[in-house]
């Protein structure tokens, strides 16, 4: 090396003989770049994915803003607390989501997500015909019932607002029709079985099996509407997901002391608390709103949920005030 | 040791500011660590997203904290006088502390989903990993950056009498504004998004920090060991050089599974396999100043932090970035604990020690305080040093099992699958951020109180054995050693894609080379860091006339 220090006469040729092969490489660099992102490359963009009445870009400033990002991946970066969320709607399916996300603290049970399936409109949304069918599309969601209803999970209840939830929805609708070049890596070990063996060892598989198909049905209450069966049909259908059985909010009001209790009701009327209402609210709990409470958030149960099981449910809600008592 | 000029002392301000920035950082990393093994911990009062966001905020601003401190205290002896615009250099310093405060309490919104959206743009806060700030931090913060530039540049001398360390001092501080620009808009696409986030991440990192650090380890080498402005001028060109050559279309690594389309896969994995040349490159420099001339350290303490600079800097931002570089690792690497792994020991190690031996430098000459006690300085490095070591494993092996059981079995059930499966590895890790967290208290205390002890009296170990002086070959087997194990971690990563893993679920083999591996290479690193300080440690301490530091404004 001739030009090590020292030569001044060096020192300006050295510079642009860098800079000028730092040109060509920026040159590289930006037309890599514009075909990066050419229409002809049909690549899916925001504005062509909308899911009920939002579009992706609405589901993405959602998804800024509670910093989703902060704890979970999206294609990969992000915080690698929570799963990796790019192909999630592929995987589990807008009902799914829509079961989960509104009381997050805890996974949805099937009766929970069933109940969104009711709808016309969330099968067509779903692309299916019925709740088995959409257990075969979104096998995510069929692992999840199988594995975790009704278990806590590990992210917190957050307080979405009216259509926050349909906008993150549209937001996962779009990230999963991106083509990003085959990753996440598909997966090649086996059946579900096997994998979670892997994991947890043969015998811990056996055991969760047993206690599954132990567990019976979902009751349906023959004989007299108790309230012991409506606490079990509370549990079954995930509604402690959202309701505390004490005065405390979670997504939705405190069961604690209702009964009996003056409602003050969005419209700004007030109304009492009766089994009545209290049956009505279960029924269809869009007709009357509690103040404070978006509308929109807790599916009727009207059409999946039998007029015992309903007595029953209304019966344990009456028991855990002390009107009812 | 005294300062020259008197607006030199304006970087002591930042310095301090510095600390707290860090002693704050490590705080919320503690917790962090903690939720990651409980994650109901402050659940509702201090979600995991706010706290990580406001780790990542401050590590950014305390890393730039050291930055305006080192460039401040080297500033008026490069341009042979008083920094200029004084007025705003002590502006700044009260605007860093407003920001924080600011972004430390909007990161709370995100927890209600308040962004601030107006006019399209998140104004309050944004949502995006390394970015989390909104658009009023954003703009806050540039203005930050176009008046430290203004300082830097109005204090230079004319552009026509730049030497090799004012041109990478100027690029670097001036490229800080352009390369932040670019995170200031809304994108709605987000392969788009992501696009330009790197920019700014990569850019920043790989482009405009490393250019500082660069020019500012070369400042220091000056000041250290009295080197050749000229010499030092040569390894800060090529140093420069080499990384903007590597990391400007290396940046293509980050754009492997973003939605963007696959020929980015060949160039990413082909040139930013070369971005640890130029850090190879730095690494070799540091041993040949440092053996220049064979005069003792002056100041243990600091040359201990740059030492761990460069050296991290090989490690961990060069070769654990090559380990995952590759589009056949990054596959697996990416997403999961193994790129924090990386992001750790490469942040804190590089930008991190650099700012904290400034610190060390400028302080006692500030304080006019040659003699002060070194020994709390050196036994908070060890804790540092180590504790981040012990904290990159922990994220490594985390990792390794992570990628096993979500990308092979793809199980991402976090509490009932993940989580159960790296519980070892969310143990460690706060137990290694404890040994870390005494350290920076160690360090926090020591820069904060320095020369309030004076040295006792010192007497120089027999250079034999482990103190004996190292030599060039030596070194080179060290450097060599950690490039293998480097290798060993790569065909790690890259035996995920074996049959026998990928189909078969068997993880032995890339655990056992993972293993392998990052034991040996950290082992290496420490190993290494050890005998070159301790062969320092033994020369010979002679009455000498101190040697004047070289004119750093010369024009070569």
């Amino acid at each position: 090396m001739s030009c090590t220090t020292g030569d001044k006469s060096c020192e300006t040729p050295r510079r642009r003989g860098a800079l000028s092969v730092l040109v060509l490489m920026a040159a590289i660099f930006l037309t890599l770049s514009v075909f990066s992102f050419l229409d002809s490359r049909g690549q899916v963009t925001p504005d062509q994915i909308s899911y009920k009445d939002y579009s992706a870009d609405d589901g993405k400033r959602i998804f800024q803003a509670y910093n989703c990002m902060g704890c979970h991946t999206i294609v990969g970066n992000g915080a690698y607390l929570g799963p990796d969320l790019t192909k999630e709607y592929n995987h589990t399916g807008p009902a799914w989501l829509e079961a989960f996300l509104p009381s997050a603290g805890s996974f949805p049970t099937a009766a929970a997500v069933r109940t969104h399936l009711i709808s016309p409109e969330q099968l067509k949304l779903s692309g299916v015909t019925s709740f088995e069918e959409y257990l075969e599309k979104y096998p995510g969601a069929a692992e999840r019932l199988d594995r975790r209803a009704g278990k806590v999970s590990h992210m917190p209840n957050l307080q979405f607002r009216e259509g926050e939830v349909a906008k993150l929805i549209a937001f996962l609708k779009y990230t999963a029709a991106m083509n990003n070049e085959g990753w996440p890596p598909a997966i090649q070990a086996g059946s579900l079985e096997t994998r979670v063996a892997k994991v947890h060892g043969t015998s811990l598989v056996a055991a969760a099996n047993a206690s599954v198909s132990a567990s019976p049905e979902p009751v349906s209450a023959s004989g007299g509407a108790t309230a012991e069966q409506g606490e079990k049909l509370v549990t079954d259908y995930g509604c402690v997901a959202c309701h505390a059985t004490d005065t405390t909010q979670k997504v939705g009001p405190g069961w604690g002391d209702l009964f009996g209790s003056s409602v003050p009701l969005a419209d700004g009327t007030t109304v009492k608390a009766d089994q009545a209402y209290l049956a009505e609210s279960i029924r269809n709990p869009d007709a009357q709103v509690v103040k404070g409470y978006p509308a929109g958030v807790m599916p009727p149960y009207k059409d999946l949920i039998k007029q015992e099981e309903l007595d029953a449910m209304v019966a344990y809600l009456v028991s855990l005030s002390k009107a009812g008592k | 040791m005294k300062i020259t000029y008197e607006t030199q002392r304006l970087s002591l301000r930042f310095f301090m500011l510095m600390l707290v920035l860090f002693g704050m950082q490590v705080g919320y990393g503690l917790l962090l660590a903690a939720q990651q093994v409980d994650p109901t911990i402050l659940a509702g009062t201090l979600n995991f997203n706010v706290a990580r966001a406001s780790h990542l905020t401050l590590g950014i601003l305390w890393i730039v904290c050291g930055f305006i401190g080192g460039t401040f205290f080297a500033a008026p002896l490069l341009a042979k006088r008083e920094i200029a615009m004084v007025p705003l250099a002590k502006f700044l310093f009260f605007a860093i502390i407003g920001l924080v405060i600011w972004n430390l309490s909007t990161q709370f919104l995100a927890m209600k989903g308040i962004a601030g959206w107006w006019m399209g743009q998140p104004w309050l806060q944004n949502g995006l990993e390394f970015l989390e700030g909104g658009r009023v931090f954003g703009l806050v913060l540039l203005v930050g950056f176009i008046i430290l530039a203004s300082i830097v540049l109005r204090t230079f001398p004319p552009v026509k009498q730049w030497n090799e360390i004012h041109w990478g001092l100027g690029i670097g501080i001036t490229a800080l504004v352009f390369v932040w620009i670019f995170g200031l808009f809304y994108v709605s696409r987000l392969d788009l998004q992501e696009y330009f986030r790197w920019y700014v991440v990569h850019y920043w990192v790989e482009g405009v920090w490393e250019v500082i650090h660069i020019s500012l380890i070369g400042v220091l080498i000056v000041f250290m060991f009295k080197a050749s402005v000229r010499a030092v001028g040569f390894a800060v060109f090529w140093g420069i050089s080499l990384v903007w050559l590597s990391g400007l279309i290396g940046n293509a690594h980050h754009y492997f599974w973003v939605g963007t389309p696959e020929f980015w896969q060949f160039w990413g994995s082909f040139f930013s396999a070369l971005e640890p040349v130029p850090l190879v490159f730095c690494f070799w420099h540091i041993y040949l100043d440092a053996h220049a001339n064979k005069r003792p350290l002056t100041n243990a303490p600091a040359f201990y932090f740059i030492l761990g600079s460069t050296v991290l800097e090989l490690v961990g931002a060069g070769i654990l970035g090559f380990v995952m570089t590759f589009a056949l690792t990054n596959a697996w690497s990416h997403g999961t604990w193994i790129t924090a792994g990386h992001g750790h020991l490469a942040l804190f190690g590089t930008f991190g020690m650099l700012g904290i031996g400034a610190a060390y430098w400028a302080i006692p000459s500030m304080r006019n305080t040659p003699d002060f006690d070194q020994r709390l300085g050196k036994l908070g490095f060890w804790f540092l040093f180590a504790g981040m070591l012990g904290m990159a494993l922990s994220f490594a092996f985390g990792g390794m099992v992570q990628a096993y059981v979500m990308r092979v079995l793809g199980l991402e059930w976090s509490s009932g699958d993940v989580s159960p499966a790296m519980g070892v590895f969310k143990m460690t890790l706060p137990v290694f951020g404890f040994l870390f967290a005494a350290g920076a208290a160690i360090v926090i205390y020591d820069l904060a109180t320095l020369g309030a002890h004076r040295s006792p009296a010192l007497t120089t170990p027999a250079a034999t054995g482990w103190r004996r002086p190292l030599t060039g070959f030596e070194a080179g087997i060290w450097l060599g050693f950690m490039c293998i194990f480097g290798l060993v971690i790569t065909f790690s990563l890259l035996a995920f894609n074996l049959p026998s893993v990928r189909v078969g679920g068997d993880p032995t083999l890339p655990y056992l080379l993972g293993g392998i591996g990052y034991l040996g290479l950290f082992g290496v690193t420490l190993g290494f860091v050890v005998r070159f300080t301790a062969s320092l440690g033994a020369r010979l301490r002679v009455e000498s006339p101190e040697l004047p530091t070289p004119d750093l404004a010369i024009d070569t």
